[in-house]
């Protein structure tokens, strides 16, 4: 089975070195333009399901936002019947973008081409084409409708696949629908923003970091000065055998506990859920879930480069939550969580200096809670990072060799 | 002194205000001076052009009270300075600096003066051989005069970039 869209290369770089054991990274796949480039086709439009958004982000027909799967950029649309669709955002004729904002809503008018006006239905079909005497006699408009993605959902979220051969949603996300179900409870939640930022990184190095339990107290050292503590918790590796999914579990310590360096310590508020328990998700390959405090958060990991990924961090209510929550909710959200955040810019500042030094040759190497072959890891384990490669590997062509440890 | 006189002396002091916010702001080592040029009720909120245009509250910064501006500094200093350690500061070095254009002065009938300004900041990176581009856009502050002098009453940066260049560290 194949994917939809045609492929722009035939296969990984060769020959594309790999130590046998499965701890061991090597750097170049950080610094490679070569394997960049096959990635955005195996992975990404390959058998995954990516997460491309959240249906309270398009609630309305004709409602669209834009971002990409990959390389390749796409519109995600409520058709006039309401259904979502994910549409390659480029014209079939002679390839012009079709939509230039992040967001808005074309029910009436559909989407116009600038070039030779071709106009579509936000269901992707091809409604008219200026002037088309002199057309060759077999052109047909069924024939020119927009590529379109698989999309299927789960409370809301909407995941898109280029792949024929991706397997239904359920059985891909297995485990992680429970953790999903804690996040999303019945799936209505009210947009409320988002913010994009670029990482000077590999796409690879910022999904790696969120399987990293490691770094957590080493680096931020902000939950040191408000002695916030992870009291338990667990890294599984949903689906491991197969997608190899995060699900990050932990508890932290209640707020009156802290020491109330802040002024104002609300960033560290709980109060929409019955304990301090939080999810950290990553749904392979690219998406994020979160429910950090009282932060709804997804993210979208949208490869620009081999070497710079630029992240949107959308953020959501609870549909029927009173004003008071939401309003808490945009003043913690971005104030932890986000390009400002108190925990974000460590982590872009770690992954920038792993980035710089991608070029340095060998193997960076994944050592805690390794002696445990299989999930579930402690919440404080880097071991989990494997499970993300081993499925990284299997879809690039470069599988984990049997045996190796 | 004439009313005018006074008006005129107002607007002065406003982008005298601005001119030294940006002294602060480009200087890592003055930034505890930040939140003394915020009145006592103020705000300082940073927010993408295209959230505000289609009406969704969430901001890349929301300090909406003099208790936040003042924290801001304190995660500066203790979250991401590694506890004062600052060779092991968490955040990478990036030298800000501020290019503020045509400032311009509104005086309001309530006393206060808006000010409006064009900026660019640039971060120069110490690990890095370029200088980037962190943030285009506007500020739209309103200036208030109190027994301690001008002060920001709200500070408003409105970012024209939908994605932001970097992350950044020192307020923008
Ligand atoms: S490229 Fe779109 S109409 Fe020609
Ligand atoms: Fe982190």
């Amino acid at each position: 089975m194949a994917s939809v869209l045609p492929r722009t290369v035939q296969g990984p770089p060769v020959p594309l070195r790999w130590p046998p054991e499965d701890n061991r990274i090597p750097r170049e796949i950080f610094t490679d333009p070569d394997l960049f480039r096959w990635e955005m086709d195996a992975v990404f439009t390959g058998p995954v399901w990516v997460l491309v958004g959240h249906e309270a982000e398009i609630p309305q027909p004709g409602d669209y936002k834009t971002l990409s799967v990959g390389a390749v950029p796409v519109i995600v649309v409520r058709d006039a019947q309401g259904q979502v669709r994910v549409l390659v955002n480029a014209c079939a004729h002679r390839g012009a973008r079709l939509v230039e904002g992040p967001r808005g809503n074309v029910l009436k008018g559909g989407f116009r081409c600038i070039y030779h006006m071709w106009t579509y239905a936000p269901d992707g079909s091809l409604l008219g084409v200026s002037l088309p005497d002199d057309f060759p006699a077999e052109f047909r408009k069924e024939d020119y409708g927009l590529p379109q993605a698989r999309v299927a959902l789960y409370k809301g979220l909407i995941f898109a696949s280029f792949h024929e051969g991706t397997p239904p949603l359920d059985t891909y996300l297995a485990e992680l629908t429970e953790g999903l179900d804690r996040v999303l409870g019945d799936g209505r939640l009210r947009y409320l923003g988002s913010i994009k930022v670029i990482f000077r990184t590999n796409w690879k190095l910022y999904v790696e970091n969120i399987y990293d339990g490691y770094h957590v107290t080493a680096l931020h050292t902000g939950f040191q000065v408000v002695r916030l503590r992870s009291h338990g918790g667990q890294r599984l590796v949903p689906n491991y055998e197969r997608n190899g999914h995060l699900w990050g579990q932990s508890r932290s310590t209640p707020r009156e506990q802290l020491e109330p360096v802040l002024r104002d310590m609300t960033l560290f508020d709980v109060r929409t859920k019955p304990t301090t328990d939080h999810n950290m998700m990553v749904v392979f390959p690219s998406g994020v879930v979160t429910d950090y405090f009282d932060t709804l958060q997804l993210r979208y990991v949208l490869p620009l480069a081999v070497d710079q990924t630029l992240i949107e961090f959308t953020f959501f209510a609870r549909a029927d939550d009173p004003e008071e929550v939401v309003r808490h909710r945009v003043r913690q959200g971005p104030a932890v969580l986000g390009p400002a955040g108190a925990i974000t810019l460590e982590d872009a500042a770690a992954l920038e200096r792993v980035q710089q030094s991608s070029v340095a040759r060998g193997d960076n190497v994944v050592l805690k809670g390794t002696p445990k072959r299989f999930p579930p890891y402690r919440h404080v384990d880097e071991a989990p990072i494997r499970h993300f490669y081993q499925a990284y590997r299997r879809l690039i062509g470069v599988p984990v060799e049997e045996g190796s440890s | 002194m004439k009313a005018t006189d006074s008006l005129a002396t107002r607007e002065q002091a406003a982008r005298e205000l601005l001119a030294r916010y940006v002294r602060v702001v480009d200087d890592p080592d003055r930034i505890e001076e930040w939140p003394d040029l915020f009145a006592d009720q103020a705000e300082y909120r940073v927010v993408t052009r295209e959230n505000l245009e289609a009406g969704l509250p969430v901001c890349v910064v929301c300090d909406d009270t003099k208790d936040r501006i003042v924290d801001r500094v304190t995660v500066i200093r203790e979250f991401w300075g590694a506890g004062g350690r600052l060779e092991d500061r968490h955040y990478n070095q990036v030298r800000p600096r501020h290019v503020v254009g045509p400032v311009w002065t509104e005086p309001q009938d309530d006393g206060t003066v808006r000010v409006l300004a064009n900026f660019a900041v640039w971060g120069t990176p110490a690990g890095d051989f370029y200088p980037r581009l962190l943030a285009v856009g506007e500020y739209r502050d309103v200036v208030e005069f109190g027994p301690q002098g001008p002060r920001f009453r709200s500070k408003w940066v409105v970012l024209d970039t939908p994605v932001l260049q970097d992350v950044f560290v020192y307020p923008l």
